[in-house]
């Protein structure tokens, strides 16, 4: 079988994930560029007493931002809410700005993933991080397809977005390494859009929570190779 | 000597402490306005309410009354599309609604339910847009779809989506008529069978909006305002007749489990039914 894609073989494949030193998160079709600035002075109306502020700006590849970006920020904005340690840094600011450079399809998710980078990058306090993962069902085929290409995309007829934390799953038996295992998935924000039913649904989340502990992998090993390189750059 | 007793009314600790006044509640299985957890408010639907509109209707969903106006307009397709019409739906939030919503341009919210109804029309292909083709490459029919919320009291994605619905569902176009090479479209008389079209709606997306509370862990059928601004997170499901499901939102509050997104379907289910027999009722 085989995908619009033609990089890639298998429907359960991500595209591959490029960072460079200073955490610019890149997957090879859609690429963000991520700055964030806090926790910084904050206008007076939008001062919280005990909390950090969080404010998102989207935009995007051309032209003026359009309520598509807008959605994408109240998307960022409240799913990051709940995972900052707002709470320690009360009656400040923390702005971040998400630039799209590429888009080649799944561009919240790559928002998602290059937001949570560039955090760690700022040493905002975190619960815990999350990763987020699109997938479409193929209007044809009615396959599930990770990380659908631009392409990909118009021939959906159901696309999804997963965000997952690397915290939450009620593994129904954690002793078996069994993959077709039906693993009680935790979303932390869930969009979908198209025509689907409820088995297509659940499964999907059950198909990109396995494919989001390659995010929450590659997150890792990021950050460890920026702080070997710091290491390096102080003791040399 | 008695000591004092530090005691409220009710109302004073609702503002003092409005998370704990409603965690009160919640833990005897009621909302402060009597509702159970998972019940939706009264709802009704009134179609044709702006005569001088293409189609017309206004939903109330307890405190939220939404109308919604279609206007028919012809206009040169898009580019990439010669044979299809559009959509331009679009949901107002103004300061009319509530003293939470500034004059000046859309809010965030505005632009997000906006955003959202967009898609769940466009990718649950509700309407064939070729169905609004007058002339390919020259002229198409554009559906300018406008939700105003007169009152705002939580949950105007529900409200606004099937006020929208609902007034697709009774648009009435003129024919046009073709007269060397420019459009006519005719006013004046009553709109027949004959010298207009309505549309043909392929399904009737309908949703149903939970909020979460992460402190109780509980999900609320239909907030009202009150109960969306102390909630920590929303989950929204649209369902069409058939039982396919349009889209689902879960927004804010830490992570939600499967189990609880399953409970919501079925909820939304049972809301979707009854919100289609209401509107089909009236």
């Amino acid at each position: 079988m085989s995908r619009l894609d033609r990089t890639r073989t298998s429907a359960h494949q991500l595209r591959p994930f490029f960072s460079s030193q200073n955490l610019l998160n890149r997957a090879d079709g859609s690429a963000q560029f991520d700055f964030v600035v806090g926790p910084a002075e904050v206008k007076l109306r939008d001062e919280k007493l005990d909390k950090a502020t969080l404010e998102v700006v989207v935009r995007p590849l051309v032209g003026l931002p359009g309520i598509k970006d807008k959605a994408r920020e109240q998307a960022i904005r409240e799913t990051l809410e709940p995972l900052v340690l707002s709470g320690l840094h009360p009656r400040t600011g923390i702005q971040i700005v998400v630039q799209t450079m590429k888009d080649d399809g799944s561009i919240l998710a790559t928002a998602f993933n290059a937001t949570i980078l560039a955090l760690l990058d700022a040493g905002i306090p975190l619960k815990s991080i999350l990763g987020a993962v699109t997938c479409i069902v193929d209007s044809e085929t009615n396959q599930i397809l990770l990380d659908p290409t631009s392409q990909e995309l118009a021939n959906a007829k159901s696309t999804h977005t997963f965000v997952f934390d690397n915290k939450s799953s009620i593994t129904s038996n954690t002793e078996s390494k069994d993959q077709e295992d039906a693993v009680e998935v935790a979303t932390l924000y869930s969009d979908s859009t198209g025509l689907f039913s409820e088995e297509e649904y659940f499964k999907c989340a059950q198909i990109c929570y396995k494919a989001v502990q390659a995010v929450h992998g590659f997150i890792r090993t990021a950050v460890q190779k920026k702080l070997e390189k710091e290491q390096q750059q102080i003791h040399s | 000597m008695a000591t004092p007793a530090f005691t409220f009314t009710p109302s004073t600790f609702q503002k003092l402490h409005p998370a704990e006044f409603f965690r009160r509640f919640t833990t005897e299985g009621v909302r402060p306005d009597g509702r159970l957890l998972d019940a939706f408010r009264p709802t009704t639907v009134h179609h044709g309410v702006i005569s001088t509109a293409n189609g017309s209707a206004m939903v109330r969903i307890g405190g939220t009354t939404v109308v919604c106006g279609v206007k028919a307009e012809v206009a040169e397709p898009k580019l990439d599309a010669p044979d299809q019409g559009y959509l331009v739906p679009n949901v107002e939030l103004s300061p009319m609604c509530s003293s939470k919503f500034r004059p000046g341009p859309p809010s965030e919210q505005a632009q997000a339910v906006s955003e959202a109804i967009n898609r769940v029309l466009k990718e649950s292909k509700v309407l064939d847009l070729k169905d609004l083709c007058i002339e390919e490459g020259k002229a198409v029919w554009v559906l300018y779809v406008d939700a105003v919320c007169v009152a705002y009291d939580g949950n105007i994605f529900d409200a606004a989506l099937a006020a929208i619905m609902a007034a697709l569902k009774n648009v009435r176009i003129r024919k046009p008529t073709y007269q060397e090479g420019t459009i006519k479209v005719s006013g004046g008389s009553t709109a027949t069978d004959e010298n207009s079209f309505t549309l043909n709606l392929a399904r009737t997306p309908l949703s149903a909006t939970f909020a979460i509370f992460d402190t109780t862990l509980t999900i609320l059928a239909d907030p009202n305002v009150t109960e969306e601004t102390i909630s920590d997170g929303q989950i929204s499901i649209a369902l069409d007749e058939t039982g396919q499901l349009c889209g689902v939102t879960k927004i804010g509050a830490s992570s939600c489990s499967q189990s609880v997104m399953r409970d919501c379907v079925q909820s939304a289910k049972k809301r979707t039914q009854q919100l289609r027999d209401i509107m089909n009722q009236q």
